[in-house]
């Protein structure tokens, strides 16, 4: 049994229970909750200063300006949104790295950014909801066994990871979907063009980035006989590696290049001014993504079952 | 159907109706505390909660009976329902898991309304927040979990 054995039938028809399964299995259902209370919390936190700024504005009868309301918390948040993507400070920055942060608050919907960084750093952490169960509980209920007799082990990894990814995609798509409208519908600063494009970009930024995540996932979900186990090692590691390279790099600077580890280093990128850049940084994603999955299948095609 | 054979999701759900239920109970004792101390608190308040208060006195006390009166029928609901899904019954977990939704997404809709957006009225964020989880009930029990309740 080798990759030689992929079946497009059998990898869509996997990839599709794999969806189904998700929801009714538990793990979809809480992920759906979380990710869609925290995408639109996120939102919230966000936008929730602006419409009181607006409606005090209004209250005391003065003319509310939406762009400049936005404009003063942007230029509060520039500092925060700077560190964020590692730039130090104005002084020392580069040229480029100052073009990106303008890039972000200036000449794209700043407010949309600014959710779309939080969610780019939030969003790892969440995927191992969904991810963690691919291949663990039916290891351990023995029901892998009737599945084998029917198809190859190659179809069953790159269905379960293709229907997970699917999934995934979805909801990144619904909660990006409704905070565009909201603020299409209810702040009015940005036109429908740059809101809808900026929106797509980040869409497939995230979409992109759940990838290596569910990827490494696989990984684990192959290796281990539990789904409890499954689920707190994947979030140990996606945790842990930022957690070690943040708080490493206080006692020894160079610890922070252990993000490179999973896309934690360069994920931010997704977002930058130049297109080549951020086309790269999605490749460099994907490039995750075949290494974990490989390590995955080596392990799962290779072990007892 | 089904039978004997519970999902996770549903078991997921039943944990969630719980948590809910507790959560909306706790959320009413809370507001009749609010209005049973009510000369006591507004003494001590900043201008917010002043601001909150004011937005909260101006729905009416018989609007405001409605929605506590609501908000107690969907716990009840909630916690009904829940006991409904792990024992997957049709009339107690499928049709008050039906009847929660609906009630929840039209008193959202009343809410956001009616209320004044210093107390989560009008069409914000927060307002959607709330939709989540009946509009995620309604979708899920009349379409993943349809087949799995009995009579």
């Amino acid at each position: 049994m080798s990759l030689r054995d992929v079946s497009a039938s059998h990898i869509r028809l996997i990839s599709f229970y794999q969806t189904r399964y998700t929801v009714r299995g538990g793990a979809g259902l809480v992920f759906l909750m979380i990710t869609l209370v925290f995408g639109l919390t996120v939102a919230h936190a966000v936008l929730t200063p602006i419409e009181q700024i607006m409606a005090q504005q209004a209250k005391a009868g003065q003319q509310s300006d939406p762009q400049k309301v936005v404009a003063e918390i942007v230029k509060l948040g520039r500092p925060v949104i700077q560190w964020a993507l590692g730039i130090e400070s104005d002084e020392n920055s580069p040229a480029s790295s100052d073009a990106w942060t303008t890039f972000l608050l200036d000449d794209r919907p700043a407010l949309l950014s600014v959710i779309f960084l939080i969610l780019l750093f939030g969003m790892p952490l969440l995927i191992s909801f969904l991810a963690f169960n691919q291949i663990a509980g039916d290891v351990q209920n023995r029901g892998l066994r009737y599945l084998l007799l029917r198809t190859e082990r190659a179809n069953i990894f790159i269905g379960r990871f293709l229907g997970t990814a699917f999934f995934s995609t979805l909801v990144i798509a619904i909660i990006i979907a409704t905070i565009t409208f909201y603020l299409g519908v209810n702040i009015k600063i940005y036109s429908a063009g740059l809101l809808v494009g900026w929106a797509l970009h980040g869409f497939l930024a995230l979409s992109v980035l759940m990838l290596p995540y569910i990827a490494i996932c696989s990984w684990i979900s192959a290796s281990v006989d539990s789904p409890f186990v499954s689920l707190v090692l994947a979030k140990l590691i996606i945790g842990g590696v930022w957690l070690f390279a943040l708080l490493g790099s206080l006692v020894w600077k160079p610890a922070i290049y252990l993000n490179y580890a999973l896309p934690w280093g360069l994920q931010n990128h997704l977002l930058h001014p130049q297109l080549t850049h951020s086309l790269g940084t999605a490749l460099a994603c994907l490039g995750y993504m075949l290494v974990f999955l490989f390590l995955g299948y080596y392990r799962f095609e290779t072990r007892d079952l | 159907m089904n039978e004997g054979k519970r999902p996770g999701g549903l078991t997921a759900l039943a944990v969630l109706n719980f948590i809910f239920s507790a959560g909306g109970l706790i959320g009413v004792m809370g507001m009749i505390t609010v209005i049973v101390l009510f000369g006591k608190l507004v003494e001590n308040m900043d201008e917010q909660a002043r601001t909150q208060f004011e937005a909260l006195q101006a729905i009416g006390l018989p609007w405001f009976i409605c929605l506590l009166a609501v908000s107690v029928l969907s716990s009840i609901l909630l916690l009904i329902s829940g006991i409904g899904y792990i024992k997957q019954k049709k009339f107690m977990g499928h049709t008050l898991g039906n009847a929660y939704a609906i009630l929840a997404i039209i008193t959202g809709i009343v809410s956001a309304v009616i209320m004044k957006p210093e107390i989560g009225g009008g069409f914000t964020i927060g307002a959607i927040i709330e939709f989540i989880y009946p509009v995620l009930t309604l979708i899920l029990l009349n379409t993943s979990f349809k087949e799995d309740f009995t009579n």
